[in-house]
């Protein structure tokens, strides 16, 4: 089955936020992965039914994905990332340059994440890895935040990774 | 963006007396290096401890992948060479990510078990927890509120703060101070998931969505340093064992300047005519239960030495006596009904009291309630009000 085939059926995704600045400005500061994440958690928790908990949880999977467009992205072009909601889920599409070697990369990664091995891939990298590749960070968010994922392959150098996270489900 | 406020401090502590690591606040490094000194100190812990090692992550705000593998492959390579020990991770069911994140050492190595913290570290919390005191709560609020409506502002209560309610129980006091003092924001914090159920209920039923309900724990609250201008915690510090470490948590969240509001009771000295004498016997013993159970009833009058010695200044402290003359005196006896059901129905019979005794201590409960129902009584519940300022 492929990525495509899996996905579920589009439901009216509500747009909740938004940001886009220059990669090269995104990628001058590692620390800008955290703010980004805490701040865009916060506003967007608000009105969940406990925003606190939302906003840890949430915070959580996006720092993870930004690291990833930090770690795999390149200097030119910019970054966008827009949250969006539906029912119980976040919707977060981010795009991002990245150099041509690393969309099948992606692409690949991404397909992993539903696979039936994910988890015992997932296993076997936090026991042997000496630090975590980015195929184990979306492996991550798949088995630890429920996340389904997918890519949408924009004109290069861009690429779009968009990852719907039911939290509010497992935080209430 | 300012990088004043990027490195989140993070907190990596071995404890020798405990065999504890504890891990506390936002541990987000890009590289291991950053983490290198936690590293040995977590490499430094395992070789000394001896038969279990508890590593605490109920304080860990955030963790990202690179510091959990870095610290996991620290704790899974010491399992493959030193079978003589075992590793017990304590997360938390507030912080839900750490919980599902963690979970999976223990499925790569047997000698690593994940526990969830929650209130039965907590002596007294199944008592107070019940479902079934709820609307026993409301009518002692209903009482409480009379006097601390106009009690509060002195305190620093005002329209447009930032106030957290912690350890808010039915939410009910959050909801009626929204109405009356219109605070900007209102987050209110409890750890017993049905009170919370229910106050969410309340507040659509109300239609009120702009109050925050959190599930947490008051001692260790992922809320964030310095925010609220009021933290008020009522009838709470007298039910927790460690009331300090309540406060000092409130103190953090609470902005310098801001001020901790905190109510208490002293138990003993709940009163009433007639039948004073039974009344009185009957109240010195509920703080003696309450003490069996780790809690402090009295506490009351000790609220100024506890803001004092919780670094708070400018402290103030008033005492209000809620009574039968208050508003319908059947709330009042309803209430001392609820207290004799939990205190001498549940808590004397878990202290494993004799039916004699439980018997002598049921009927204080009932002298009071004569009194405050009777057309010439007079029943009183006191209750020390206290809040102190956060240094600027």
């Amino acid at each position: 089955m492929n990525a495509a085939q899996r996905q579920p059926a589009e439901g009216k995704f509500e747009p909740l936020l938004q940001f886009e600045m220059e990669m090269g400005t995104f990628l001058s500061d590692w620390h800008h992965c955290d703010q980004l994440s805490t701040y865009m958690a916060r506003m967007i928790s608000h009105n969940r039914t406990d925003p606190v908990r939302h906003s840890n949880f949430f915070s959580s999977a996006l720092n993870e994905l930004l690291e990833v467009s930090f770690r795999g992205g390149s200097p030119e072009g910019r970054i966008g990332c827009a949250l969006y909601r539906q029912g119980p889920r976040e919707r977060v599409k981010l795009s991002f340059p990245c150099p041509p070697g690393q969309r099948q990369f992606f692409r690949e990664a991404v397909a992993r994440t539903r696979k039936n091995d994910a988890y015992a891939r997932y296993l076997d990298a936090i026991s042997t890895d000496l630090a975590p590749s980015r195929e184990v960070i979306l492996l991550d968010l798949a088995i630890n935040f429920d996340a389904e994922i997918r890519l949408e392959e924009d004109e290069p150098p861009s690429i779009t990774i968009i990852v719907d996270l039911p939290l509010e489900g497992i935080v209430s | 963006m300012s990088t004043a406020i990027l490195s989140a401090p993070f907190q990596a502590e071995f404890d020798a007396n405990s065999q504890e690591f504890a891990f506390a606040g936002v541990i987000r490094p890009r590289s291991v290096d950053e983490i290198a000194h936690s590293i040995s100190a977590l490499r430094h812990a395992i070789e000394q401890a001896r038969g279990v090692l508890y590593i605490n992550v109920k304080r860990l705000a955030q963790m990202n992948n690179t510091a959990f593998h870095a610290f996991s492959r620290v704790v899974l390579d010491a399992c493959r060479t030193r079978s003589d020990i075992r590793f017990v991770v304590v997360t938390s069911s507030v912080v839900g990510w750490t919980e599902r994140m963690f979970r999976h050492l223990g499925k790569i190595e047997p000698q690593i078990t994940v526990e969830v913290y929650d209130s039965k570290f907590y002596p007294g919390q199944s008592f107070v927890e019940d479902t079934s005191f709820i609307p026993i709560l409301r009518t002692q609020t209903k009482m409480t509120w009379r006097h601390e409506r106009t009690i509060l502002p002195r305190h620093g209560m005002r329209a447009g703060i930032h106030m957290a309610d912690i350890c808010c129980g039915i939410g009910d006091f959050a909801v009626l101070v929204r109405k009356e003092f219109q605070p900007a924001r209102i987050v209110a914090l409890d750890h017993s998931k049905a009170s919370l159920a229910y106050a969410r209920d309340v507040a659509a039923n109300f239609g009120i969505s702009d109050i925050e309900y959190t599930y947490g724990d008051a001692s260790e609250m992922l809320l964030e340093d310095n925010q609220f201008d009021l933290v008020t915690c009522r009838h709470s510090l007298q039910i927790f064992n460690q009331p300090d470490l309540l406060l000092k948590e409130l103190y953090r969240i609470c902005k310098p300047g801001g001020r901790v509001y905190i109510t208490n009771e002293k138990n003993s000295h709940c009163l009433g005519e007639p039948r004073s004498q039974s009344i009185q016997w009957t109240y010195n013993e509920v703080a003696k239960l309450f003490g069996h159970f780790e809690m402090d009833v009295e506490l009351g009058p000790k609220s100024r030495r506890y803001l004092a010695d919780a670094g708070f200044n400018d402290i103030r402290v008033e005492s209000f006596m809620v009574t039968n003359l208050d508003g319908d005196p059947q709330d009042f006896a309803d209430v001392i009904t609820a207290w004799e059901n939990v205190y001498a129905g549940e808590m004397a019979v878990k202290r494993g009291d004799p039916p004699e005794f439980i018997e002598r201590f049921r009927q204080g409960f009932r002298d009071h309630i004569f009194a405050a129902l009777h057309p010439k009584g007079y029943a009183g519940w006191p209750i020390w009000a206290a809040s102190g300022r956060k240094p600027l």
